[in-house]
Formats: structure tokens, C-alpha cells, sequence
């Protein structure tokens, strides 16, 4: 009787579920605050710390701090418009999307107001001029270059989506690369040789030069550099079209002197983080550092595969129960069963043959871009997690179901059960324990492809490996010490699994005397 | 004259072009045991399955106490707790115990209480000597062990009629007694039945009634010493002559 307990349990949850998932609506922004976009991983722009020091301000859904230039301008802007500044984490493609659909009010990310921008995009006058230049390796043949034909036949790259990585066909016979997603990616790059140089601006390139010793900024003198439009050089704030904060900001900017922002950059070079501040084991003084970053991204990546695994699993028993209904013998019913069924095949087909990262992309910015449908970042992941899972659970359940002896069902038809009855009875508990191995799998699956929520930012381990990352120029040391948590994590849940499974499959033989009822 | 619990009319199945059974008819009355016998594809298990509809018939009647159970709305999953079947393979429930595979049966199709289910089920158990076995999982049971479960669970739906199909055809031979003295037990306390089996002395001893049947007809009726003993086809004195022969 046991058994029939917990399906009575678990089928009671399949409601709850579904009523915690549309509880997680779409939250939107209030009046009062004034919402920031940027990547708070641009030094000396804007950077991430872990404490409010030097005047930081907190991230918006984590226990992080974002500090930099961008972060001073904001909230010199954020007190004159009389508002409460709130900073939003978001990767630099997901910023005009953010603030198209609402999720920002403004972006302060060091971000130019170039013509294509302009679009989308209105601009403030801006809040910092800076030249293009060029970073290199100290020791190489580039670091004393006087013009950018210098760099003829150099590997040169810049940042996706910038105008900076459209300046370099201005060099003859230069090899362009791909473009990268961060400077973090092409100061590793840069060091470990894959390019000759990457173009940016002046102040990554102060920056750069501090926290790095093998690597220099080359500045050209007026005519040997690129080639810009005046805006190119400009880091604006960006606000929505027709903005009505958009006059005011600028009013509020013109207040801000040429040499009180100067002031702040130097403030913002020195003060931004350090790569080398002490010479412990780089691995006790990651775990010390950012031992609160990484535990709050392993429960974030744990709580979402759980959680999605578990939703996935109800939608796939659910669709795998529908499915298996034999075909109606009345033609009306018939054309109903083939419709839905289409309908869970065309589902099931889209989930599982597009990426989960592309999926995620689209529902959180495609969706507000498009219908003005604003999301939690936490709710589209685990929508989306749980959404992707269903349809791969509803083929591992569809398969478990059509594995069960059809003799099960003939002897469970023959004493008069209804198919509903003999699905609940006798059908699912066998299709269920055949499943186990295979959906145990989709939950290590989903712990490791929770990584591509990055994409939208949110915090799971793969991100916060990211920002350690970011923060302490260690690629290999981060990243190495986030692919130990994972193999921890996957290792000792595949362990739990099989001990579950051993456990459900029981004795071969039956102990009379044990088990013995007496009558 | 009996009771008349079934009552089949010119009964006919196809499986796409193939016609399996061409112009069935026969009746059967209560407390009566008919036995079909025949060589294998002669459509014994297909007539069976039609009667318990398994499998939809292609034409024909077939009434139960007087009802037609083909006409569209008839309550299919009640009828079927009424004629209960044993099959040649089991079909005991794997992840059921012994005593749930009783059980849940009677609490979810004739919502008995779970009291009642239970000493139902005990009882029938105890009949066929799987008392000890309560607990255990089918598959931890030897196939004549098995088989006799499945009839205890049958049995305790407290069916009208009794369908076997081949009980015995998938068991070691040692096996094969333990199950049809179990069905003998059935045959004394008068319960309706119809078997399909190969085990022809059983036939002969148990049955009130043979049905020869051959290529999708019945092409002999009659009492166990009719059929035994004065056959009067040759196709029923062929088959008789090999069966007996490899007994």
C-alpha cells in the first residue's frame, strides 16, 4: 500500500507545481528606482566586488557590489533625478535589449552612441571621451608601434558588438580575427598568444597596464590612429527612446566638469581590482576570497536543475500518459487525440532540437522585445530549465511506458480496469522505476547545462566563475576550481542515484521465513 | 435447462485479409465447462480474447446473460470484472506484491473496501496454497506459482465465468499439475468455464463439452466421450492421433 501512497503524493504536487511556477511572474520595475544596466566587468568602467568599499553599490539579486567610473556617474545622476539607484548585471549584448524591454531604465556600461545604436537606443550627450588604442605584449615586435599600419599582418581582434572591432580593417593587410565576447577573454587571449593585440580604449588600456606587467597600451599620435566619428569615442548614457529622463540627464552631465571627470577615472584606474595583491596558494585564496560567490552559485545551479527536473519530469509524465491513450473509436474523439498529440510532437521537436541558450535568449529578451512581456531573470531560467527538460522527460517516459510487457496492461484490461486505472496501478510504477536511470541522467545533464544561463545572467556557478575570473585575471585557476565543484556535484548525485536504484530493484529470491504473514 | 450465459452467432475476426474466425456459433450455459481444443493458428486464443474482447470481433453476436456486448455503449470494463481471463503468460503485475496483485484489482474495479479486498484475497490464496507467499513479488515466483496466483486473483473478482487461455502451455512439465488441480478445485464448486488447453487427459476428465476446432471453424462438438473416443471427422482423428501420441 505504500506505493500507492506516494503516487497519490506525488500526483497531488502536480497542481502545486504548476502554482509555484506561475507565482514567479513578471516583475517589473518600480518608479522610484532608477535601474543601471552594465556588465560590472569592465574595469575601470564598471567591475564587481564582494563588499560595499569605496562607495559601491549593491548588484540587484545578489550579494555582490559593482563599483567603477559608471557607477559614480549613475549615482551622481540617480541623487539629482531624486531617485534610488539600482545597479543591474547584465552581459553587454543583453543591454539594449534589457532596456528596450524595460528591465533597465538606463545604460551606463562605457558604452559609445554609435549610429547603429542610435536606432534603438537614444543617447545622452556624453560622459567620457577616450581614444581607440591598442594593447599588446610588452616584449613583442608590436609594443613599439607609432601608427596603426604598424600592426600589418598582426592577429588583431576587439569585442563583439563594438565599434572598436569595426576600426580594424582601417589597417592594411591586418588579420582580423573573431571578435571576443570581453576584454577578460582577450587579455588571456593577448597573453597567451592566440592574438597580437586587441583594440580598445584608453581607459582599459590604463587598466590593463596595472594589473598586467607583460602587457602595454600603445597610443598613436593625432592622424597615425583610427580614423573615428566623433561619437565613436563618446561613452553616453543610453536610456530608452523618447525618454523623459533624457533631458534632464543631460542637464545633470553638462554640471559634471571635464576636470572632475577626469578625477574619477584616475580614481576609478587605482582603485579598481588588483590581479596580484597577495602570493598565498591562488587556490585557498580563491575558496577564501570568493568562497561566499561560489557557494551562492553552486546552490543557485543545484536549485534550478532540481527544481527543473522535477517540473520536467511532472510535464513529461504527463504528456507521456496523453500520448499513450489508445486512438479513440469515435472519429471526432480521434481528430482531438491526433491534434494534441501534434501538438506535444511539434514541443517536443522544438525543445530538443534547439539550444537551451538560444531557448533562454529568446524567452527572456526575445519575449520583452517583442510583446513587452517582462520576466524575472530567475523565473525565465527555471521556466525555460523546466520547459527543455519536459520534452526530453516526455520521450524518456513515453519510452518507459511502451517498455512495460504489453501483457501488463491485457492482464489489468481483463479484470475491468479503465485505462486510467491501470496507468495509475500497474503501468507507471513500472515505467517510472525503467525511467529512473535516464531521468537521474537528465538531472546531471541539467547541472551542467544550467551553465549556458549565463546568457542571461543569471548567477549560477558557471557566471560567478566567470566574474572570479574577471576579477582575478586566474582563467585557468577559476575555471579549474568551477569544474571541480561540478564534478564534485555530478559525481556524488550519480552515486546517490545508483544507491536509489539498487534499493527500488530489491531481493531475487523471497526469505519464507521472513517473510511470513501469519492468518 | 441452465441458465444460458453465453450465446455466440455466427462470429467472424480478420486480422487485415487474414479471416481467423469464419462462422463461430455456440452457446454456453451455467456451471457448464467447455473445452476448445485444436492445433495451434486453428483460432482458439483469438475466439477466447473476442469473448473477453480483447479483440473488437468483425462481425457476429456475442450476448452475455442476454445482453449484446458489441453494441456501442456497452460497459465494457464491467462486463470484463464479470469474465474474468487467465492468461498463458501470467500477466501478474510486476510491481505488486502477491496479495496486492488480489487486492488492488477488487478495490479499484469493484471499489470494494480494503478489509474486504483483503480477506477476499487471503482466502483465495489459501485455497491454492500461496498463504505463504503473501508478500512476495512476481518475480521471485516460479511459473506454476504464478499461475496460480493469477487464477487466485481472477477468482477473487468473483467472476460469472472463467476464460483460460493455454494456463499450462508455458510451464515446466512438473509444474503443469500444481495449476490444474487448482482449476479442478474450480470445476467442483461449480464456477462457469471455458479453457483452451492442450492437455487433453484434463480436457477429457474435466470438461462437460469439446469444441474441435480447425482453420477458423468449430469442426466437431461434443461430450469428452464423443470426441475421444467416436470421432467423427478425420481431421479431429488426425489430430487427436498426433496429440496423443506426443503425450
Amino acid at each position: 500500500m505504500k506505493n500507492v501512497k506516494r503516487t497519490k503524493l506525488i500526483l497531488s504536487l502536480i497542481p502545486l507545481l504548476f502554482t509555484l511556477f506561475f507565482l514567479s511572474r513578471p516583475v517589473y520595475a518600480e518608479t522610484k528606482e532608477f535601474k543601471v544596466g552594465m556588465e560590472a566587468g569592465y574595469p575601470p568602467f564598471n567591475w564587481t566586488q564582494v563588499d560595499n568599499s569605496n562607495g559601491a553599490v549593491k548588484i540587484e539579486g545578489s550579494k555582490q557590489y559593482a563599483n567603477g567610473y559608471d557607477v559614480q556617474i549613475a549615482k551622481i545622476i540617480a541623487k539629482k533625478l531624486n531617485r534610488k539607484i539600482v545597479v543591474v548585471k547584465t552581459v553587454w549584448d543583453g543591454l539594449s535589449p534589457a532596456l528596450t524591454s524595460g528591465k533597465i531604465d538606463a545604460i551606463i556600461a562605457g558604452m559609445s552612441p554609435t549610429p547603429e545604436r542610435k536606432k534603438t537606443v537614444d543617447f545622452s550627450k556624453p560622459y567620457l571621451v577616450s581614444k581607440a588604442v591598442m594593447i599588446v605584449r610588452r616584449d613583442s615586435r608590436y609594443a613599439k608601434a607609432q601608427s596603426i599600419q604598424d600592426f600589418k599582418g598582426a592577429k588583431i581582434t576587439s569585442q563583439l558588438s563594438t565599434f572598436l572591432y569595426d576600426l580594424i580593417p582601417q589597417i592594411n593587410g591586418v588579420k582580423q580575427e573573431t571578435a571576443m565576447n570581453d576584454f577578460n577573454a582577450m587579455r588571456s587571449a593577448l597573453q597567451s598568444g592566440v592574438i597580437d593585440g586587441y583594440v580598445a580604449q584608453e581607459p582599459e588600456g590604463i587598466s590593463v597596464q596595472n594589473a598586467i606587467n607583460s602587457l602595454k597600451m600603445v597610443k598613436f599620435a593625432p592622424g597615425k590612429g583610427f580614423k573615428t566619428d566623433s561619437s565613436d569615442d563618446a561613452s553616453a548614457v543610453g536610456l530608452k527612446k523618447n525618454s523623459p529622463d533624457l533631458e534632464k540627464i543631460n542637464q545633470i552631465l553638462a554640471e559634471i566638469s571635464p576636470k572632475q571627470r577626469e578625477k574619477l577615472m584616475k580614481w576609478a584606474v587605482t582603485h579598481q581590482p588588483q590581479s596580484h595583491e597577495k602570493k598565498t596558494n591562488w587556490f585557498i585564496n580563491i575558496f577564501q576570497k570568493y568562497g561566499s560567490l561560489l557557494w551562492q552559485g553552486t546552490l543557485t545551479t543545484l536549485w534550478i536543475s532540481l527544481f527543473s527536473t522535477i517540473v520536467g519530469f511532472f510535464i513529461g509524465l504527463v504528456i507521456g500518459i496523453i500520448r499513450t491513450v489508445p486512438l479513440s473509436k469515435s472519429p471526432a474523439k480521434r481528430l482531438g487525440q491526433k491534434i494534441i498529440n501534434g501538438f506535444f510532437w511539434i514541443y517536443i521537436e522544438i525543445f530538443r532540437g534547439t539550444p537551451m541558450m538560444v531557448q533562454a535568449a529568446i524567452f527572456y529578451y526575445g519575449l520583452a522585445q517583442a510583446f513587452k512581456i517582462s520576466v524575472n531573470k530567475m523565473a525565465a531560467a527555471l521556466l525555460i530549465v523546466s520547459i527543455n527538460t519536459g520534452a526530453y522527460m516526455a520521450e524518456i517516459l513515453r519510452g518507459g511506458i511502451e517498455s512495460v510487457d504489453p501483457g501488463q496492461r491485457e492482464g489489468a484490461m481483463a479484470l475491468g480496469m479503465s485505462h486510467f486505472q491501470l496507468m495509475r496501478k500497474v503501468i507507471l510504477p513500472q515505467a517510472i522505476k525503467n525511467s529512473l536511470p535516464a531521468v537521474g541522467n537528465e538531472f546531471v545533464i541539467n547541472i551542467k547545462d544550467t551553465s549556458v544561463l549565463s546568457i542571461i545572467s543569471v548567477t549560477e556557478l558557471f557566471f560567478n566563475g566567470q566574474t572570479i575570473a574577471g576579477q582575478t585575471y586566474q582563467f585557468f585557476q577559476s575555471f579549474f576550481v568551477i569544474s571541480i565543484i561540478y564534478l564534485f556535484l555530478t559525481f556524488t548525485i550519480t552515486r546517490i542515484l545508483k544507491f536509489i536504484e539498487r534499493k527500488m530493484a530489491g531481493p531475487k529470491n523471497y526469505n519464507l521465513m521472513a517473510n511470513q504473514i501469519q492468518v | 435447462m441452465n441458465q444460458e450465459i453465453f450465446k455466440i452467432n455466427n462470429l467472424k475476426k480478420s486480422f487485415g485479409t487474414h479471416q481467423v474466425l469464419k462462422d463461430i456459433s455456440f452457446k454456453v450455459e451455467k456451471e457448464e465447462i467447455i473445452s476448445i481444443i485444436g492445433s495451434s493458428g486453428s483460432g482458439k486464443s483469438t475466439l477466447l480474447r473476442c469473448l473477453n474482447l480483447l479483440e473488437t470481433p468483425t462481425s457476429g453476436q456475442i450476448t452475455y446473460l442476454g445482453q449484446d456486448i458489441l453494441k456501442p455503449k456497452f460497459d465494457i470494463n464491467h462486463y470484463r470484472a464479470k469474465v474474468g481471463m487467465v492468461f498463458q503468460s501470467f500477466n501478474l503485475f510486476n510491481n505488486l506484491s502477491v496479495l496486492n496483485n488480489c487486492i488492488i484489482p477488487q478495490e479499484t474495479v469493484l471499489k470494494r473496501d480494503h478489509e474486504t479486498a483483503k480477506n477476499n484475497a487471503i482466502q483465495n490464496l489459501q485455497s491454492i496454497g500461496m498463504s505463504q507467499f503473501l508478500e512476495a513479488k512476481p518475480s521471485q515466483l516460479s511459473g506454476g506459482q504464478k499461475q496460480r496466483v493469477a487464477i487466485a486473483r481472477a477468482v477473487s473478482m468473483n467472476p460469472d465465468v472463467l476464460l483460460f487461455d493455454e494456463p499450462t502451455s508455458a510451464l515446466d512439465p512438473e509444474m503443469v499439475d500444481e495449476v490444474l488441480n487448482a482449476m479442478k478445485k474450480l470445476a467442483e464448486i461449480g464456477l462457469t468455464m471455458i479453457i483452451v488447453s492442450h492437455e487433453m487427459q484434463f480436457v477429457k476428465d474435466i470438461s462437460h463439452e469439446i469444441l474441435f476446432m480447425d482453420n477458423g471453424i468449430i469442426l466437431e462438438h461434443g461430450s469428452p466421450y464423443q470426441i475421444f473416443e467416436h470421432p467423427k471427422e478425420k481431421r479431429t482423428k488426425d489430430f487427436l492421433k498426433r496429440f496423443l501420441k506426443n503425450v
